[in-house]
């Protein structure tokens, strides 16, 4: 459910790598591309059913890029990867969820 | 009046007069007239006052209250004579919708309920030709791709003419409408799966020449599914109305779809609650059929406005049949005030979410 803690204010790529979101709370996150490819939560990458992950960050190259960034309606982001790959969409929550900031990931 | 002493008061003036009308809050938006940019064409001469108060809508639910305190506060100016008001209004546009392929349409309303036949399209045909009347450019968008009504309420089932290959939507009731009826036979049926169905109501949505529009209502099919998802994955909802009986097992449904909106962040506008009571036509008694209150507790509760009461009115049913909406063919009955006010506050609504904001994308 929508909280500051889980609403960007800012979504904007600071390399072709590399994303920055900063949030209502006042956190900043700081996402690679090969990571969120990783992690795509589209039904091919992980099993519809168990949540099983068929596609994990270790089968992604570190070269890989943001190919487009788009909002989908106003609660999640849509990428599409240099390897083409477009089928996830990554709610406000989720992206929040991986922030693997030294505070989160404590 | 005050008397006025030149001397001590000295003339009346631009910032004395806005210095006044920063008292005038607008009750939906919380904030005053003046920091909202809603006085132009201030000016001052001598001791009259002329101003235009511009409005997030010409069907504010609070505009005549809104100017008689404005001007009972500028006549309380010492040295004023004369205020002369003139009501504008400007309707806002949804954050970032520009940025869609409906550059054109300003707020998109979405309505809709939790399972059927509570009477959910004959109240978005109301709202959209209420907002309509109250000098707004209105569109209404038949969502239900299986079910389309649109085209019996609205008394038109011609297929739509097409320039350039871009639909032109239908007119009646003072509205543009866009039904799937236009396009399919009455009684042919459309056996769709869910692709199919999400193309189509991209079609309906995009492939049409709405023009410039202030308010696109959608009536949405009933539940949770392939079109709602569409919906809110495609454009930045305004937000949703959600219409439900006060009965509870038909507002426990509504929970879903309420929740589906939550989950994809469409802010809520409000309840309707339809078929609130029944009006006896003999003897005038109202019957509380399906129970009382139940819209209004469960949006007390879940602290998302409460729209209003609609009467299980035979005239409401009758007006849809015949083609042309309660508001616009019997203005005057009871039912048609009540629809009226449920879509002023749902413009009120509406113009809170202008002035909310959407994350800023810097991807290029």
């Amino acid at each position: 459910m929508a909280s500051d803690a889980t609403t960007p204010t800012k979504i904007k790529k600071l390399s072709p790598g590399e994303l920055q979101i900063l949030w209502a709370d006042g956190h900043e996150t700081r996402h690679l591309a090969p990571l969120l490819r990783g992690l795509c939560p589209c039904a091919s990458c992980q099993d519809e059913m168990t949540g099983k992950r068929v596609i994990l960050p270790l089968h992604i190259p570190d070269s890989l890029e943001f190919k487009k960034i788009e909002l989908v309606g106003q609660y999640a982001v849509h990428f599409e990867f240099s390897d083409n790959h477009g089928t996830g969409i990554y709610s406000f929550e989720y992206l929040r969820e991986l922030c693997r900031c030294p505070l989160c990931a404590r | 009046m005050a008397i006025w002493n030149r001397e001590k008061d000295g003339p009346v003036t631009e910032a004395k007069v806005l210095d006044v009308l920063k008292r005038v809050q607008d009750p939906d938006l919380r904030k005053d007239i003046v920091s909202l940019g809603f006085i132009r064409n201030l000016k001052v001469d001598g001791g009259n006052v002329a101003f235009d108060l511009n409005l997030t809508t010409p069907a504010c639910p609070v505009k005549d209250q809104m100017r008689d305190e404005a001007v009972a506060l500028v006549k309380g100016l010492a040295g004023v004579q004369n205020v002369d008001v003139n009501m504008t209004a400007e309707v806002r546009s949804t954050p970032q919708m520009d940025r869609t392929a409906l550059k054109g349409v300003k707020n998109i309303i979405a309505v809709g309920s939790g399972k059927g036949g509570v009477g959910k399209s004959t109240i978005a045909v109301n709202i959209a030709a209420s907002l309509a009347a109250e000098g707004t450019a209105v569109g209404l968008l038949d969502g239900d791709i299986y079910g389309p009504t649109m085209p019996i309420m609205l008394g038109i089932d011609q297929p739509p003419k097409s320039i350039n290959n871009r639909m032109i939507p239908q007119e009646s009731a003072g509205l543009r409408f866009m039904s799937m009826g236009l396009l399919v036979k009455s009684d042919q049926p459309l056996i769709w799966r869910g692709p199919m169905a999400h193309r189509a109501l991209q079609q309906c949505l995009f492939d049409v020449e709405w023009g410039n529009l202030d308010y696109l209502v959608v009536d949405l099919p009933p539940g949770t599914g392939d079109i709602h998802l569409t919906l809110a994955q495609q454009v930045p909802l305004t937000g949703a109305v959600i219409v439900s009986t006060p009965q509870d097992v038909g507002l426990r449904i509504s929970m879903k779809t309420l929740r589906m909106f939550q989950q994809t962040r469409v802010p809520i506008l409000g309840i309707v609650e339809n078929m609130s009571y029944y009006i006896c036509p003999h003897c005038n008694s109202r019957d509380y059929i399906f129970g009382e209150g139940g819209a209004k507790r469960a949006a007390t509760e879940l602290e998302i406005p409460f729209l209003g009461e609609v009467p299980l009115d035979l005239a409401i049913r009758q007006q849809s049949d015949a083609g042309a909406p309660i508001v616009v063919s019997r203005p005057e009955s009871e039912s048609a005030k009540t629809l009226r006010e449920i879509s002023r506050r749902v413009a009120a609504q509406v113009s809170i979410r202008a002035f909310s904001t959407l994350p800023v994308l810097e991807v290029e």
